[in-house]
């Protein structure tokens, strides 16, 4: 009973996992931009969420109506300066590793380093839970899962059905052939930017949903969405979502069954050992002679 | 003769500090088929990328039915009508094929009618329709030709460049393409092949320039070259 | 030079225990103290980073990890355990040169791995070892450990003077490593690892046993100082030493002193403490991150090479700046105190060498193209060229008589595939190499010659069949183990060592060769060598102010260096004009003259008609034909490869 709730629950937030790895994910695979600024457009998504809901008295859902434009366009002024700065895949690690840096401090500054959390006669999911005979699930996990499985979804039927999305398949893949095909890749790099800061704010609303905030946070997340990234194959958004539900059931297992300690340790294996099973089939556009 | 549909002039183009070609002129006329030959390293593929905006050029003018397109940048090229067959194919090996083929329709005025344009493409190539839900990357060789022929034709080109298309084809499959080459020309579309098997460019072409280290060494009629000891000489280097 | 950096060092070290050891009769506040040991462990931590991430270019993100287990192994021993202070030092030195090792077997075995992969990797491990302290209570009970002041000899005096010596003592040990590194073996092997690891690897470098090295030493000299760094701290929690602002701090201070250099992170660790020391005595702590992000981000878009190389091109400037704007600003006497006029002058210097630095790049560049064009001409005058024939290994004279008699067969390959996918790049290719040779390897694109040479070096390896070099399977082996036996090769694209002179590029191959030499033995070797392709006249210059045939005829020089049996040269002639194929054909036939079997790849037939002594015609990854070049060329077959299949034969 145990494992089948621990199964479930760990799936759920699983995931918000794959909420924060999706973006980076693509980011990597179209663009060759690893970028860690995008955890730090997640917590100031999550920090608007809280900030808005709590002066406005708004629902925490409909605070989107803010963070999302707000975090579109601080996406894409990110992606065009990149594209200005013309970095090389692995510099683009160090400058975005600043701009994290840059952002952690000054939400630090604005809600200082102490734990802000949602008033519960603001934010009525957090103590909602749905029963399921003797599973419980709360909802705040279901709204991740849900929010997740949208986005994945649209991002999926995006990049298979319309131009724009088949163009940036065919940046990851070729890009200079796609550029004798019309495709501009500078304007496409900044929308999909945007895009994947919107992302960054459904996450971090998502987050904020359950969660006491505090600037550091935003380091917690580094090690489990990288192993979502790499295990869910760079650029695969299905593979992402798939990754996600993966480490949050492998979490969530090894915590109730073992110990919760033991939870880095598998997931660090998992990194490795799929680093070592599949090196090519992790990296974009095999390329043979 | 009306002004050339593709014309180069004075091309030099450089790879950092390697010149892959000098001074080279070319000219195209629309329904024309226009091969050019000669040996490895002689910046056939060189040539065709320049003029499809995939390298810069380096000095010199290439013009489209009578547009300057040398200074654009690479993704505005196609815009005027110029669509390419890579050297190697360069097929989206990730993408299904008829996500290759439409993305072929990416510019603008090509996309509205792409459906039409399918239609057409699945003509000349019936086995593309038959592999449409297929990853490209698991196609055979002839296949991945037919889809990177396909997905030019989808852009609706003017002028299509091919670089090579006989490369690591069995025979057979060599027949079909160069077939298929033919019928589009039949179509009104006009033609470069870039090949280093001179006789089968030789056969389908109306004229024909022999590049030898990066400058034009020869230039006529197909037949013309097709006797001539030069391109013996050039492509076997004795 | 080496001396007089190393007496710098020393007198630097002297003086600096002279200011810890006086501090009560100088009249020294300890907050000076304090502030010199923040340096000290600063210093010694982005030295530790620098040692592999800079030399070696594998950036780690995970310096925090060697912190955080030095620091806990003394607290929790000393504060939880009593175990005395200066036992648990060495032991933070062996638990973390194993972790070190571990990370680095892990990470630098997996097939995959680049840079950017690495940097995920080392990121995650302080992230797990923290979870692990932290849910394992046992560990620190939960709350932090508070570190014990330690038995003080007298001689030490009060604990801030034991904690500034201490650290100080770490700071130079790890300082004089790197020195040591740099000017080593084993710094040149990093460099090339660094500049062209493949390249590196196939010129003879363990690069696996390096990069192993560079981990281990990374790891004791960062774990030691985490171990002092606990005393200096004297509360050791797990957000106060496997936090992210640790390798922050080392990453920023990297970049932004000079990576190459073994000064770059002192320089960086010196101006970023003081700066924050500043910062926060004025309040502005909530500032911190923000600038030393924003200075990370900057400094890596603008300028990636970082301070050292921009102060050393400019020592005056720098200097005078500093002194001209510290100094008057204590003569103004307006503002503030000793160290706020230090931090503004050294801003200004630093500013001022980024900015003068850059302009200094620009105003550089004409001149560089100046020597290329200079250089021009040389190629055309071979007369200079044809003295002594560097030949220093007798190796070379016995590897057989060159031209028309054939020797022994030096290389075997035995009925060698290599597929990639379904691709079948070469199915069951059976060749000869005999001694003396110069075989020519010819066919269209895509028939596989390329993947030949890179089975030949052990760049790759193939799907079935055997090679033999000289009687030896030198199938599965590494390329270094190859390049010993005695293979080298050259790259269609050069790869020369970048940060390397001409001289030193060729050194290479001889410093880790079949018969090792010292750097400064294998200088002159090396210059006889480039006398051989004609290039000695730029033995002091820079891979990049080299042209595309200089650059190919340094690759030439760098590969004949190594004394090999046989040389392996890809496409060395694409892309140059007729009187550089000239060129460069004197030279391969001089090489080849000097006793080194050749294998050329070469799209120009007409050259390699007069130059080869055989030619091998590969199609579509099978040996299509093997002989006599005239005959060869005259073989309807290949007529047909090379003309098409409708050719009249």
């Amino acid at each position: 009973m145990n494992v089948i709730q621990a199964t479930l629950t760990g799936a759920l937030i699983g995931g918000l996992y794959a909420l924060m790895a999706a973006g980076l994910s693509v980011t990597w695979g179209v663009l060759r931009i690893i970028n860690l600024a995008h955890f730090g457009l997640i917590l100031i998504g999550a920090y608007l969420t809280f900030q808005v809901a709590t002066s406005w008295h708004l629902d925490p859902v409909l605070t989107l109506v803010v963070t999302v434009p707000a975090m579109f366009v601080a996406g894409a002024a990110i992606q065009w300066l990149f594209d200005r700065l013309r970095l090389t895949e692995f510099n683009s690690l160090l400058v975005s590793f600043g701009l994290l840096i840059i952002t952690i401090q000054v939400t630090s500054n604005i809600w200082s380093a102490d734990f802000r959390r949602m008033s519960a006669d603001v934010n009525p999911y957090a103590t909602q839970s749905v029963a399921l005979g003797r599973l419980v699930f709360p909802v705040t996990t279901l709204v991740a899962f849900g929010l997740a499985a949208l986005v994945v979804l649209g991002a999926h039927l995006v990049l298979r059905r319309t131009f724009a999305g088949r163009a940036m398949r065919a940046i990851a893949q070729d890009r200079a052939v796609a550029g004798a095909f019309g495709v501009d890749h500078r304007r496409l790099s900044v929308l999909l930017g945007g895009v994947v800061g919107a992302t960054a704010a459904l996450a971090g609303m998502v987050f904020a949903l359950s969660n006491a905030l505090t600037p550091d946070t935003a380091y917690e997340w580094f090690g489990t969405v990288f192993a979502v990234v790499i295990l869910g194959g760079i650029g695969e958004v299905v593979g992402t979502f798939a990754a996600g539900i993966l480490v949050g059931v492998l979490s969530g297992v090894v915590s109730a069954v073992w110990s919760p300690a033991a939870a880095p340790f598998v997931l660090f294996s998992a990194i490795i050992l799929a680093l070592l099973l599949r090196p090519q089939g992790l990296f974009a556009a095999g390329g043979v002679r | 003769m009306s002004e050339p549909l593709l014309q180069v002039r004075d091309l030099d183009v450089r790879y950092g500090d390697a010149q892959a070609l000098w001074d080279v002129a070319i000219e195209v006329h629309e329904g024309e088929t226009v091969c050019v030959v000669g040996p490895n390293g002689a910046g056939k593929s060189t040539l065709v990328n320049a003029v499809a905006g995939i390298h810069p050029a380096h000095r010199g003018r290439i013009s489209v039915g009578g547009v300057d397109v040398t200074r654009l940048r690479g993704h505005r090229v196609c815009g005027h009508g110029v669509a390419i067959v890579p050297e190697g194919r360069r097929i989206f090996p990730r993408m299904t094929v008829l996500d290759n083929l439409v993305l072929g329709a990416y510019r603008k005025s090509a996309r509205r009618p792409h459906r039409e344009t399918l239609a057409g493409v699945y003509e000349i190539f019936p086995r593309l329709a038959e592999r449409a839900g297929q990853l490209a990357g698991s196609l055979s060789g002839g296949e991945q030709q037919m889809v990177a022929i396909g997905r030019a034709l989808m852009a609706q080109p003017r002028l299509l460049l091919l670089d090579e298309p006989s490369l690591g084809l069995a025979p057979v499959r060599v027949d079909e393409v160069y077939d298929a080459i033919g019928r589009i020309n039949e179509r009104g579309v006009s033609v470069v092949v870039v090949e280093q098997d001179v006789q089968r460019a030789l056969a389908i072409a109306g004229r024909a320039y022999l590049l030898g280290e990066g400058r034009v060494v020869m230039s006529g009629p197909a037949a013309e070259l097709r006797d001539s000891a030069e391109v013996r000489r050039s492509v076997l280097g004795l | 030079m080496i001396r007089r950096g190393g007496i710098g060092l020393l007198v630097a070290f002297l003086v600096l225990v002279a200011v810890g050891a006086f501090s009560d009769p100088l009249g020294l506040p300890s907050f000076y103290l304090i502030l010199l040991g923040s340096i000290c462990f600063w210093i010694a931590q982005a030295t530790s980073w620098n040692i592999l991430s800079g030399y070696s270019g594998y950036f780690s993100f995970g310096q925090a990890a060697y912190v955080g287990v030095g620091a806990y192994t003394t607290a929790v021993l000393s504060g939880r355990h009593g175990v005395n202070f200066f036992l648990t030092v060495p032991l933070a030195a062996v638990l973390c040169g194993l972790l070190a090792l571990g990370v680095g077997a892990v990470a630098f075995r997996l097939g995959s791995l680049r840079g950017e992969i690495f940097a995920l990797l080392t990121l995650a491990v302080p992230f797990i070892l923290a979870a692990f302290a932290r849910i394992n209570q046992s560990i620190d009970g939960g709350q932090g450990t508070t570190v014990p002041v330690p038995e003080v000899p007298d001689a030490f005096g009060s604990l801030p003077e034991l904690q500034y010596l201490l650290a100080l003592l770490i700071a130079a040990i790890a300082v004089a490593a790197a020195y040591a590194i740099q000017h080593s073996r084993t710094g040149s092997a990093l460099a090339a690892i660094r500049d062209a690891e493949d390249v590196a690897e196939v010129l003879g470098v363990a690069t696996f046993r390096y990069k192993m090295l560079a981990m281990l030493i990374s790891g004791v000299l960062g774990g030691v100082a985490g171990s002092v760094y606990a005393l200096q701290i004297g509360f050791v929690t797990v957000e106060s030493v496997f936090g992210l602002t640790i390798p922050l701090f080392v990453i920023v201070m990297g970049v932004l002193g000079g990576r190459t250099h073994w000064l770059g992170p002192v320089i960086g660790a010196v101006l970023i403490v003081t700066l924050q020391d500043r910062l926060s005595s004025y309040g502005l702590d909530a500032w911190n991150s923000i600038i030393l992000g924003g200075v990370l981000a900057l400094l890596v878009a603008v300028s990636p090479d970082g301070l050292y190389a921009r102060l050393r091109a400019r020592p005056l400037v720098s200097l005078g700046s500093l002194v001209v704007v510290g100094g008057g600003l204590a003569v103004l006497n307006v503002w503030g105190e000793f160290l706020d006029w230090l931090v503004v002058g050294m801003l200004v210097a630093a500013l001022l060498a980024i900015v003068l630095g850059s302009r200094w790049a620009t105003a550089r560049l004409p001149l560089g193209r100046r020597a290329r064009t200079t250089a021009e001409p040389v190629p055309a005058e071979p007369a200079i060229a044809e003295p002594a024939i560097a030949d220093p290994e007798p190796a070379e004279a016995e590897a057989g008589t060159p031209g028309d008699e054939p020797g022994a067969v030096l290389v075997e390959c035995r009925q060698v595939a290599r597929y990639f996918g379904g691709v079948h790049a070469l199915e069951d290719v059976t060749l000869d190499i005999r001694a003396g040779e110069l075989v020519g390897l010819v066919g269209p694109n895509g028939s596989g010659k390329t993947t030949l040479i890179n089975l030949l070096s052990g760049a790759f390896r193939p799907t079935r069949g055997v090679i033999r070099l000289d009687g030896q399977d030198i199938t599965r082996m590494a390329p270094h183990k190859i390049a010993h036996v005695g293979m080298a090769r050259t790259y269609q694209i050069p790869r020369p060592f970048d940060s390397m002179t001409v001289r030193d590029n060729v050194a290479m191959a001889i410093m880790f060769g079949r018969e090792p030499l010292p750097l400064h033995r294998a200088r002159p070797i090396a210059e006889r060598h480039l006398a051989t392709v004609a290039l000695d006249h730029l033995a002091d210059a820079h891979p990049a102010d080299l042209n595309l045939h200089q650059r190919q005829l340094l690759e030439m020089a760098r590969a004949i260096a190594s004394s090999p049996k046989v040389l392996l040269l890809d496409e060395a002639l694409a892309g140059l004009n007729p009187a550089e194929v000239d060129n460069a054909v004197r030279v391969v036939r001089r090489i080849h003259e000097s006793g080194i079997t050749i294998v050329i790849v070469e799209h120009l037939l007409r050259v390699l008609n007069q130059l080869a002594t055989r030619l091998v015609v590969l199609d579509r990854g099978t040996c299509l034909a093997d002989g006599e070049p005239q005959t060869v060329l005259n073989d309807p077959a290949v007529i047909r490869a090379y003309l098409g299949r409708q050719a009249h034969v």
